[in-house]
């Protein structure tokens, strides 16, 4: 008997302690994942420019010493063809490849394991002045005349400010994330400005006029539309809104940033209506009330007095709505065309954040700067969610310290 | 008479608006029910997909989807479940309870694509699970906890005080209070949570794009470090690739109707027991 | 001696038995893949085999990684992939199992039906606009391309483009059946293709790699007799290691059987 008691005791304390521990899961997750988006991510800046494992040679005559990452795309997009206009001489530059040395030399000229490879890159790069050599560091090249161009790393300035998203791009990829960025951010807001006045609409209609049996009616409804699953509405989008997009509005696309923005109005609807409308409910009666009994209409009351009053609830659902329209994913990459380009107009495709890594995570390999990218650009969403959810936070706080 | 007439003119408005969203649920229903339900017979439920996902039917990815909502919710309810009694029922009103409710809701705001990445960074690739049902089921975990946690830390809230004192007058422990009276009384409404997470977790992608999801399985996954299909990443699948979309189309009708119909029943249930519940209390 | 084939088969078989192969990589491979797997199932039950797409370098990744026993590959392995496997000490086996035709595109309204090597490269890296400069209607050119992590997206690149970059902004989809939606729903579009997707709703160009001399149009016939340039072979990769777990698969994807799943599903076959 007593020692039972005592094993029962022994188990309670236990419970009791794997309680507290669970307590802290939520703030261990939460820990865990920004430590795990953090140091993935900042590892970019340690990554080179250029692509792993490769560097840039040059003659050593050449008066160049290093090229910018935007110089270097339009080097070998053959749109820089002279080394003038880098500050070198007057003449044109060769690009030079590992794969052009197999076509000069034969493979058993090169060695087993291509030992021999090194010295015959140095040969070819000391015989020409004007070449510009993009050579893995494994087979670099041996000889005096062979001069390597300054390797620096990935810039933050250059990531957070680029305008180009070239993640493959050779020799130097271009991770600048600002046209993936604004495009989130437009096709968020759009949103938002579609979903704004529906919501709030219906969240009145909800609250001030609907009988009891349209009400049981509208909030299933409304709870329904949020249970949707995303793919769900990415396959409706693709398949019925973006030919209705691109044939009304006569379009050369139909997959463009406003279509996105339409599919992301109606994800964002629920969440906006149910907000919306418990700080609607929360008026107090009595000053619904008083505003009716001095002679104003319901309409009046409803926008003279419920929605000032309801004011800071309804900032809250406006500020929850974009942030379940941020981190949306697989709807938007279905029906936004995912172009990675600073984005002009609402008409034309945009990417997003969400979609780029759901689209470019796979192929990345682990630890390499593109993978390091994508993280980073989880860290992006992550931080303008949180504010998101923190100012949300703060806001319905703001209310309650109003109404005392 | 102006006033009324803005008064018409706006209420008018606010009823279409009304109108409009139950307008824009019906037609994405009905478009997927219209489409789909010819799809949809004993063959498509419990067939391999065949010949390029044009025929046959989505049973591995139903299955699938099973697996997952079972692995998931194995890990979370119970973390979920204890973390909210921790908080509502142990923990004081200071600031570690404060920060620990932040922290769910900041949980349950992060985008699902940002768990995907960290169930890689860490599941895939750093513990070496692989792509696998373990790495998939502990990411949609992660997803549910807040749902759960904020629902079951609601049902312990409804639990009136007197319980609770009536409890410890007798002579109970506060372990013995939770574990006799409390949670007794909350059971209804965490099980509500329990069924609105598994609608949650069954209808994501995002994040098991790159922790789970096979494209084809020919076969059910045997244990926790196989992979596996699921339901919404095989319509994502059927929607864009393939070699006829023409011909897979259909299927991709019938797999998003099945999809809709578990997690719309799931949350249908939910709100059915919630107003159940709701109606008793008022008694 | 018959009876002892069977029984040493019998178990090859059982030794075999151990665990799911993994493909995984290259969306153009995968109707191949996804056929074999479940043709070689039928006849090899015990031998499970499950299928992923994800685009090459995602297969490649995995192979890599270890979490993958084969890749299916679009294009060839690259340097960089060779020397990340080096430096893991880990060698890699390649077999081409099917040889692929890129088709190039467009609305089925589009008056334009070929085109040349230049002139495709001015169109995906952004320097023709129009599609009067090419001779068609005046409507803006919008060009589709796959992802990035495809097989299909660099071939392209290295082969049309002469490797320069795509148009920064090009509109890139996940997968090949998005882009026949996209273009057979888009007057002004223009894409590229695997043959084995190619179908009525779209419209395939003839291609010029001589500077217009000749225009050849994407078929099985023209990319057998090689006339038709702009064609690729499709790989499996796998580790020299796991080569006894992945054998009968490979064996039966290059057997007069498997080949012939390459050509009903619409490739060219490598016997």
């Amino acid at each position: 008997m007593q020692k039972r008691k005592i094993i029962r005791r022994i188990l309670d304390n236990i419970t009791e302690k794997l309680l507290t521990i669970s307590g802290a899961v939520t703030g261990i997750a939460i820990l865990f994942i920004t430590f795990f988006l953090f140091t993935e991510g900042a590892a970019l800046f340690q990554s080179p420019q250029v692509e792993h494992g490769y560097a840039l040679y040059v003659n050593s005559s050449n008066p160049v010493n290093t090229l910018q990452p935007e110089e270097t795309k339009a080097i070998f997009d053959a749109e820089i063809t002279n080394w003038n206009t880098l500050g070198g001489k007057n003449s044109e530059i060769k690009i030079f490849r590992i794969d052009d040395a197999f076509q000069i030399y034969p493979e058993s000229e090169l060695g087993e394991n291509y030992e021999l490879l090194p010295a015959k890159l140095g040969e070819i790069i000391s015989k020409e002045e004007n070449i510009l050599a993009f050579l893995p560091t494994q087979y670099a090249p041996q000889g005096t005349a062979v001069k390597a161009l300054a390797a620096k790393n990935i810039q933050p300035k250059e990531y957070f400010l680029g305008k180009e998203w070239l993640p493959t791009a050779t020799p130097v990829p271009l991770f600048g994330v600002l046209p993936l960025v604004l495009g989130t951010l437009l096709v968020s807001i759009v949103a938002l400005i579609i979903a704004l006045p529906l919501g709030l609409g219906v969240a009145i209609y909800l609250s001030e006029l609907a009988s009891d049996k349209q009400r049981r009616l509208l909030k299933p409804v409304i709870e329904l539309l949020a249970g949707i699953p995303s793919v769900v509405y990415g396959f409706f989008g693709l398949v019925v809104l973006v030919p209705i997009v691109q044939k009304t509005l006569n379009l050369p696309v139909g997959e463009t940033a406003f279509t996105g923005s339409l599919l992301l109005a109606i994800m964002a609807l629920p969440t906006i209506i149910s907000v919306a409308e418990d700080a609607l409910r929360n008026t107090p009666r009595a000053m619904r009330e008083a505003s009716l009994a001095l002679g104003a209409t319901q309409w009046q009351t409803i926008y003279r007095v419920v929605i000032p009053y309801a004011k800071s609830g309804i900032s809250a659902a406006v500020v929850l709505g974009i942030g379940r329209a941020i981190g949306e994913t697989m709807a938007v990459m279905m029906v936004t065309g995912n172009a990675a380009v600073m984005p002009h107009s609402l008409m034309e495709s945009v990417r997003t954040i969400p979609a780029t890594i759901a689209a470019e995570l796979g192929e990345a390999p682990a630890g390499g700067a593109h993978y390091q990218a994508l993280f980073l650009l989880g860290c992006i969403l992550f931080v303008f969610t949180m504010i998101i959810s923190i100012s949300a936070e703060i806001i319905s706080k703001k209310k309650t310290y109003k109404t005392h | 008479m102006n006033k009324k007439l803005s008064q018409q003119i706006a209420f008018i408005i606010f009823k279409l608006f009304g109108v409009l969203v139950v307008a824009i649920l019906i037609s994405i229903l009905g478009f997927i029910i219209v489409n789909g339900i010819s799809v949809i017979n004993w063959e498509f439920l419990t067939a391999f997909p065949n010949e390029g996902m044009t025929t046959g039917g989505i049973f591995p990815a139903i299955v699938g989807t099973l697996y997952l909502i079972i692995g998931s919710l194995l890990f979370a309810f119970p973390l979920g479940v204890m973390s909210a009694i921790y908080t509502h029922e142990y923990a004081g009103k200071g600031w570690i309870v404060k920060t620990i409710r932040m922290m769910t809701n900041n949980l349950a705001s992060i985008p699902s694509i940002v768990f995907g990445l960290f169930g890689m960074a860490l599941f895939v690739n750093k513990l070496n699970f692989g792509d696998s049902i373990i790495a998939g089921s502990l990411t949609l975990g992660l997803l549910a906890l807040p749902v759960i946690i904020r629902t079951t830390e609601e049902a312990l809230k409804a639990v009136p005080n007197t319980y609770r004192e009536a409890s410890l007058a007798l002579g109970a422990t506060k372990l013995q209070t939770i574990k006799k009276v409390v949670i007794p009384a909350a059971m209804p409404n965490i099980i509500t949570g329990l069924i609105l997470s598994i609608g949650r977790v069954s209808g994501e992608t995002a994040p098991i794009l790159f922790t789970v999801a096979a494209y084809l399985l020919p076969q059910l996954p045997t244990g926790i470090f196989d992979q596996a299909m699921a339901l919404p990443y095989h319509l994502y699948v059927l929607a864009t690739s393939g070699t006829d979309l023409g011909a897979s189309r259909p299927m991709a009708y019938g797999t998003a109707l099945v999809l809709i119909m578990i997690v719309l029943t799931m949350n249908l249930l939910a709100s059915f027991m919630r107003r159940k519940l709701e109606k008793k209390r008022s008694k | 001696m018959k009876k002892q084939l069977a029984l040493s088969l019998a178990l090859c078989s059982m030794a075999f038995t151990t665990s799911a192969q993994k493909i995984k990589g290259s969306e153009t491979v995968l109707p191949i893949s996804e056929k074999a797997a479940q043709v070689f199932m039928k006849s090899n039950s015990a031998n499970k085999v499950t299928v992923t797409g994800g685009g090459s370098g995602v297969g490649i990744s995995a192979l890599i990684e270890g979490t993958t026993d084969i890749a299916q590959a679009s294009r060839k392995i690259k340097f960089s992939e060779r020397q990340k496997l080096q430096e893991s000490g880990k060698a890699v086996k390649e077999i081409t199992v099917a040889i692929d035709a890129l088709a190039v595109i467009v609305h089925p309204s589009n008056k334009v039906n070929k085109l040349t090597k230049e002139q495709l490269e001015g169109i995906f890296t952004g320097k023709i606009k129009n599609w009067k400069e090419v001779g068609g209607e005046d409507i803006k050119i919008v060009p589709y391309a796959r992802e990035t992590s495809s097989g299909t997206y660099e071939f392209f690149k290295e082969h049309v483009l002469s490797n320069k970059n795509y148009m920064s902004g090009i509109m890139s989809m996940p997968a090949n059946g998005s882009i026949i939606q996209s273009v057979s729903q888009t007057k002004g579009a223009i894409a590229y293709v695997g043959l084995a997707y190619l179908n009525s709703s779209v419209q395939a160009v003839s291609v010029s790699f001589n500077k217009g001399k000749t225009f050849t149009a994407p078929s099985v016939a023209n990319a057998k007799n090689k006339t038709y340039p702009v064609v690729r072979p499709l790989f499996y990769y796998y580790l020299t290691k796991s080569e006894s777990k992945v054998k009968k698969f490979i064996d039966f994807s290059l057997s007069s059987e498997g080949q012939k799943i390459v050509e009903e599903v619409g490739y060219i076959g490598v016997k």
